[in-house]
């Protein structure tokens, strides 16, 4: 029975989500018969189909990224259409993924400890959740940038194949720190006051001629 | 006090919550606070889509000209912003959260280091102080009031303002009015 990752980006196919379940399924199908299907939660109206494809599976991984410290509009649209599933025998076993903007891995915890109790609350055999911060910009990153990164979620998606669990060694490697270094805090000020921090904004600014605007206040 | 409620109930038959806001919006009128109390399954909000135009293409702005808008500019001239939902599956609706991530346009893109973390740069002077009211389903426990707790407060951290209470529609109203009325 293939593994059924729910995709609950936003941005669907063109996704940072994306990017890092497609190493992850390079991983868990590598060198064997395993099968891996992926469904985007953007299409908001397949909640149903979605819920029984959810029922019928066996092992199910929902990725997305965090938006305002929780889990997307689509997603909680999606776990709303679980509700008649909460404590039926059967249910799937299931792990999450969650990455975000922000670097630490802090920022994501709080979504974590709800996603633990939604396995609980539908009776699914927790997983696990894989944590991810400084997602943001990796689609434009050289490849010598994200290497190491796509690895560990390969290496992840083979360590899945295997034991069907998530290994907390490689969770470790993603996040080997919860809150920035007193050391980072000051190497980012001082690159702050250069404005190399804002890099990606600024290009980004600047090629829709919107660099004046950057401040615009369009409610005050 | 100018408040704005953002009601994220899905279901319309709801009497009991809607009377309990409507008790409460009463109240807080008579108190002499101006309220917009949104109910937001009668607005049209599409679901953020992530493609950053409200802080690359046209700055503080949703690309998409939907009732978010409104919203947006309702909460920045608030003081104080109670979000209101029944708890569906250990968290407010679907519709509250599809909302609250439209308030991103708010924020500015810039990121800087606030209590040793990274959070974004205001885009305004001020933001509006934020509570929570959540009518409890019959499987929300204790544990599923801290889990959303939490995650308001570390969501305050990121509007650059704070959680001043969460509540529960068990509470008498007069008690919820006290909450917004002392702030
Ligand atoms: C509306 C919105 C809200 C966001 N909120 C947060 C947040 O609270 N914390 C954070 O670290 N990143 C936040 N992000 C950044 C995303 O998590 C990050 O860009 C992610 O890599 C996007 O992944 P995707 O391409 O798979 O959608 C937010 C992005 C958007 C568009």
């Amino acid at each position: 029975m293939p593994l059924i990752i729910f995709n609950g980006s936003p941005r669907g196919k063109n996704s940072n989500t994306t990017l890092l379940m497609d190493q992850f399924i390079a991983g868990y199908t590598h060198g064997n018969d395993n099968q891996a299907q992926v469904h985007y939660l953007i299409h908001t109206k397949d909640a149903d189909k979605n819920m029984e494809l959810f029922q019928d599976a066996e092992n199910v991984i929902l990725a997305f990224p965090l938006y305002t410290d929780a889990m997307p509009g689509i997603v909680k649209h999606f776990i709303e259409a679980l509700q008649p599933l909460c404590g039926r025998s059967g249910n799937p076993r299931l792990g999450f993924v969650v990455q975000s903007g922000f670097p630490e891995p802090h920022h994501c915890r709080f979504v974590e400890a709800y996603l633990q109790k939604l396995a609980k609350r539908l009776g699914c055999e927790y997983l696990g959740t894989i944590v991810k911060g400084g997602v943001e910009g990796i689609q434009m990153m050289p490849p010598n940038m994200t290497r190491k990164l796509f690895k560990t979620f390969y290496d992840l998606g083979v360590f899945f194949a295997k034991y069907n669990a998530f290994s907390s060694e490689l969770l470790r490697e993603l996040t080997p720190r919860e809150n920035m270094s007193w050391l980072r805090r000051t190497i980012f000020r001082i690159l702050n006051l250069t404005g190399l921090t804002n890099f990606y904004w600024n290009m980004h600014l600047k090629k829709n001629n919107a660099w004046d605007k950057r401040f615009d206040r369009p409610f005050a | 006090m100018k408040i704005l409620i953002l009601d994220g109930q899905p279901d319309a038959n709801d009497v009991q919550y809607a009377g309990y806001l409507r008790q409460l919006v009463q109240r807080l009128r008579a108190g002499n606070h101006s309220v917009t109390h949104t109910i937001i399954r009668e607005q049209s909000i599409k679901y953020c889509t992530g493609c950053w135009s409200c802080w690359w293409k046209t700055p503080g702005r949703c690309f998409v000209q939907d009732d978010s808008q409104q919203i947006c500019a309702d909460t920045i001239h608030a003081d104080f912003l109670l979000f209101a939902s029944p708890v569906i599956m250990g968290f407010p609706s679907a519709l509250l959260k599809k909302t609250q991530d439209k308030l991103i346009p708010l924020l500015h893109p810039y990121i800087q280091i606030v209590h040793k973390e990274c959070h974004h740069r205001k885009r305004y002077e001020s933001y509006p102080k934020l509570g929570l009211l959540l009518q409890k389903s019959p499987d929300t426990d204790a544990e599923d009031i801290k889990i959303i707790t939490d995650i308001y407060d570390r969501f305050s951290l990121n509007f650059r303002s704070t959680l001043d209470f969460t509540m529960t529609t068990e509470q008498p109203v007069e008690e919820v009015f006290h909450a917004i009325n002392h702030l």
